[in-house]
């Protein structure tokens, strides 16, 4: 299978105090089109900064990372901006919706910002409230929803432009059990439907269950990357 | 997206609360004191004009070098004769005689002995010529407390202060002490038509007034004048025009050697007048420089808060692949949008102000005292076009600026550790 991620060994260093802080370590991976995958380990093993470097919201120290044939060391600002605006959904812990906006326009400002005709630009909205089901919460505002509901708006403002990638960091982790699994069951819809890519970062349980590929880091390297035969399907 | 902007701004009022009343009082304060200041310097000027230096003045050039000695013997000879030759060749413009003396009243008793005596300005007016604006100019129906306007020859208005202390009523008898033209002693009567307060210091203190025939009877100056005025017919100083007219008045009548000769002057070349007709084109300019800067310091710090608040939004705009650039010109177009509404609200409060005291005025009573220059002792806005987009000035630029300095420190930082800051 083509991939439309290729990781060659990346390192990530942060400066701290007067020294270094190796929060990624000679990390070599390779995503395909499609994939619904998680990197699992305990709190600081660097999840969230290689899914920051994939989404390149920030840049490898050493190595190479290719998203979509784009080099992100080599992106400026101004194409890396284009890159996610065109091509990346972001979901994280917390839904941070704009809260004086509505869920519909929440969903809408990505494709403002596209520059998107209306007619065009109001389908796709739509659209995307009915994968989350939340049409009849379009004019709701964000304070008026419950968490699951503000996550599943999240997923529809990142998924409104058809990402090819979806990066999700522990998007479950303020959601009870039902609720985690309603969003998880919409993703994995969405990954079926329309064939996109899902990473994520955690360590819920109940994510693993849907996840067909599981990639644990320790410490910041990789420890163990398996397929996996998902215990819970869309649907089920 | 503007659209969608100016929701944001209407919903989110710790976005727009404050900006909108620190620029609605900074644009008030701009507007209700432009119009302020205008009407202050607009009504000395107006003031001036009518009682004292005309839009222009010519007088004998020696009569120009004593101007504040009133010498009336240094007074224009053919008056009436230049007039005329004034109204043809400058036919923009009235042409008008006065006569301004000094002078002793004296108040006789039954008897005719002195009741009381007090020194006093005089003025001689047109006030029998058909189609005469001299009253009017110098407002002494509006000023009259009793009697009314001389009717004939030898009636004169005094001030009312003046006829109050002497007890003097209408139809009294007073009678003027003067020099002639010739350095003679001059002294005539006159049955006093009414009395007029004008709300100005000098003049209210002891003045008569009477129509220039009589005074040129009184002060024997037969066809002389002190002094002929040019008004603009549209009532406007233009000191442009004034400049010009002055020039080939000059240059057609003025001479070396004769110091009789008439001299132009324009109003800016009188009672100092030229500064404070500059400091009126200025005063407005001033006055937004001094707002903007307050405001834009102000909105700057408001802009700093109002973006901490932020960060989490635009953690997730950049996330969401917008431009650090794009962002900042949002908060620019945001913050014209505010400084709009502050600049609509301040406007319309600051106009709501002034209008009243356009019409009515606040009274200072005799606290302003001018040295050579007449001040009204009523002060009046006055609410010219600029009042309506004088206020857009500091409004918009103070609130643009102060959003452009506390915004820099997003747009400068580095897309990955904004992002981190941004903590989402
Ligand atoms: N900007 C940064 N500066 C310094 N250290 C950082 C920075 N970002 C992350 N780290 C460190 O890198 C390690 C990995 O962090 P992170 O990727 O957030 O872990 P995870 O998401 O798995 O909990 C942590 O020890 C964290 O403290
Ligand atoms: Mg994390």
């Amino acid at each position: 299978m083509e991939s439309i991620i290729q990781i060659e060994k990346l390192t990530k260093r942060f400066p701290v105090g007067t020294g270094e802080f190796t929060a990624l370590k000679d990390i070599n991976l390779a995503f395909g089109k499609g994939e619904f995958t998680g990197f699992v380990g305990p709190s600081g093993s660097g999840k969230t900064t290689l899914l920051n470097i994939i989404g390149s919201l920030d840049t490898p120290t050493e190595g190479e990372v290719t998203v979509l044939g784009h080099s992100i060391a080599h992106l400026t600002h101004r194409q890396s901006a284009k890159l996610r605006n065109q091509h990346l959904g972001f979901i994280f812990q917390t839904y941070n919706l704009f809260p004086v906006y509505t869920v519909y326009e929440n969903v809408e400002f990505a494709l403002l910002l596209q520059q998107m005709p209306a007619a065009e630009r109001r389908k796709a909205v739509l659209d995307a409230l009915e994968w989350v089901g939340l049409t009849d919460k379009a004019h709701s505002r964000p304070a008026q929803l419950s968490g699951g509901e503000g996550q599943r708006v999240a997923i529809a403002r990142a998924m409104v432009k058809r990402p090819a990638i979806m990066l999700a960091d522990e998007p479950t982790a303020n959601l009870d059990s039902k609720n985690s699994h309603h969003i998880l069951q919409t993703m994995a819809q969405l990954n079926k439907e329309l064939k996109t890519t899902f990473l994520f970062a955690t360590h819920d349980e109940k994510v693993m269950a849907y996840l067909r590929r599981i990639i644990s880091l320790e410490d910041g390297r990789v420890v163990k990357d398996e397929a996996m035969t998902p215990q819970r399907q869309p649907g089920v | 997206m503007i659209r969608f902007l100016f929701k944001g701004i209407i919903r989110d009022k710790n976005r727009s609360l404050l900006p909108v009343l620190v620029i609605s009082i900074g644009v008030f304060l701009t507007v209700l004191g432009s119009c302020w200041f205008k009407g202050i310097f607009s009504d000395m000027i107006d003031v001036n004009a009518n009682f004292s230096t005309g839009h222009v003045k010519i007088m004998s050039r020696a009569y120009a070098d004593n101007a504040g000695q009133m010498p009336n013997d240094l007074a224009l000879s053919e008056a009436g004769q230049l007039v005329e030759e004034l109204q043809t060749a400058y036919p923009g413009l009235e042409w008008v005689q006065r006569i301004h003396f000094g002078g002793l009243l004296d108040v006789p008793d039954e008897a005719g002995e002195t009741r009381g005596q007090g020194m006093a300005t005089g003025w001689g007016i047109d006030f029998f010529s058909p189609g005469t604006q001299e009253p009017q100019r110098m407002n002494i129906p509006g000023s009259i407390v009793k009697g009314a306007l001389p009717a004939r020859p030898g009636e004169a208005l005094i001030s009312h202060e003046f006829a109050e202390r002497f007890g003097i009523g209408i139809g009294d008898t007073v009678t003027l002490f003067g020099s002639t033209m010739y350095g003679g002693m001059a002294f005539a009567n006159f049955t006093v038509a009414g009395a007029v307060r004008f709300g100005m210091r000098a003049l209210d203190r002891g003045a008569i007034i009477i129509d220039i025939t009589d005074a040129q009877a009184a002060l024997d100056m037969a066809d002389a004048a002190g002094e002929i005025l040019g008004f603009f017919r549209d009532g406007r100083y233009d000191g442009a025009r004034a400049l010009q007219l002055k020039t080939d008045f000059n240059a057609r009548y003025e001479s070396e050697t004769d110091e009789f000769a008439p001299l132009m002057l324009r109003l800016n070349d009188q009672n100092g007048l030229e500064d404070y007709l500059a400091l009126s084109e200025s005063i407005s300019g001033i006055m937004i420089f001094i707002f903007v800067l307050a405001m834009s310091i102000v909105l700057w710090n408001t802009g700093l808060l109002g973006g901490l608040r932020r960060y989490n939004e635009f953690g997730i705009r950049l996330a969401m692949g917008e431009e650090k650039k794009h962002i900042y010109r949002t908060l620019i177009i945001e913050s014209v949008l505010i400084g709009a509404i502050g600049s609509v609200v301040g406007t319309a409060l600051g106009l709501a102000a002034a209008l009243p005291l356009q019409e009515y005025g606040l009274s200072f009573g005799s606290a302003v005292q001018g040295g050579g220059i007449m001040m009204p002792e009523v002060f009046r806005t006055r609410v010219g076009p600029e009042a309506f987009y004088i206020g857009f000035i500091p409004g918009l630029v103070s609130m643009v600026l102060g959003n452009a300095l506390s915004g820099i420190g997003i747009y400068r930082r580095r897309t990955a550790v904004l992002f981190k800051e941004l903590s989402v």
